[in-house]
């Protein structure tokens, strides 16, 4: 931006800023519409209600805030999220210990899968992973999920909970599309081991002797 | 594609819906001819779902809710400015 337009920015600022009442609002009902998918985001993230609470209203307030950098006809709901991810970061991240993101790559690709077919105690007509879906609680999901290092748990829960496409957790995250799937691919590899754990720790799966 | 391989490398791309139509097709055309891969992908599809559907169960708290709907009040309220 030249100086000798400066006059003209400062005018296309103020035209920007007061959206119209109406779209406003409009806007805000359907910012609102996001509101379980954010909290529970949130909740996952800070891993505590109340914190949870305090980051939700915090990006609504940053979003109402920003509205009118908004463009219409574009993805709100990616928006919010990315809004809530910034929020996280800016306002909670340094006050935890940040988890290392630790090099356990070398888990096997469907380490589950592997598992349950080894330790298979289900009858021969019924699926491997019918042993997990009747077995395991609503809390030891989220346990699992929990456990999970942060990085790791954000592509989670926005691919696998909230459905977000590669190139719309990239914009969220800001990283690229290339490292959305790689991420994501050993972030599910290390749920899935998690989940085995947890279903070896409830009894419901027979931990596997290893050999070696 | 015959290849198993290849078409468990495209798995969760797969089951994203993040392949090409072709791309797509030819993993799907596989899967109709292997049950083993066809096991595995169900599996993982499975247990994708179950874990997102069981996330999904947390809904905000209604004060939570109440208090944004306030704000949004507050923002939009001409006497603040």
């Amino acid at each position: 931006m030249t100086a000798c337009c400066s006059e003209r920015a400062v005018e296309d600022v103020q035209q920007r800023s007061s959206l119209d009442q109406e779209t406003r609002t409009r806007l805000e009902q359907q910012a609102l519409e996001h509101i379980d998918a954010l909290y529970r985001t949130a909740l996952r993230m800070t891993r505590n209600p109340s914190d949870a609470e305090d980051l939700v209203q915090e990006a609504y307030l940053r979003a109402f805030r920003s509205l009118h950098q908004f463009t219409e006809g574009t993805n709100l709901r990616a928006w919010l999220f990315r809004i809530l991810t910034n929020t996280y970061i800016n306002e909670y991240r340094r006050r935890q210990r940040r988890p290392s993101s630790a090099s356990l790559d070398d888990l096997e690709e469907f380490y589950l899968y592997d598992h349950l077919i080894d330790s298979r105690v289900q009858p021969p007509d019924e699926r491997p992973e019918d042993i997990v879906l009747e077995g395991l609680t609503f809390d030891n999901v989220i346990q699992s999920i929990e456990s999970l290092p942060e990085e790791f748990r954000q592509v989670v829960l926005l691919a696998d909970v909230e459905g977000f496409s590669y190139r719309e957790i990239a914009e969220i995250v800001d990283i690229p599309v290339g490292t959305v799937m790689s991420r994501l691919f050993r972030a599910r590899r290390r749920l899935q081991r998690q989940l085995y754990d947890v279903a070896v720790e409830v009894g419901i799966v027979k931990e596997v002797a290893t050999d070696g | 594609m015959d290849n198993c391989k290849e078409a468990v490398h495209r798995l969760y791309q797969y089951l994203d819906r993040e392949l090409t139509t072709d791309e797509q097709r030819e993993v799907h055309t596989h899967l109709s001819h292997c049950p083993p891969c066809l096991d595995l992908f169900r599996f993982e599809e499975n247990i994708l779902t179950f874990v997102g559907s069981t996330c999904r169960e947390t809904a905000a708290p209604a004060e939570l809710r109440d208090r944004i709907r306030k704000l949004c009040q507050d923002q939009g309220d001409p006497a603040r400015a």
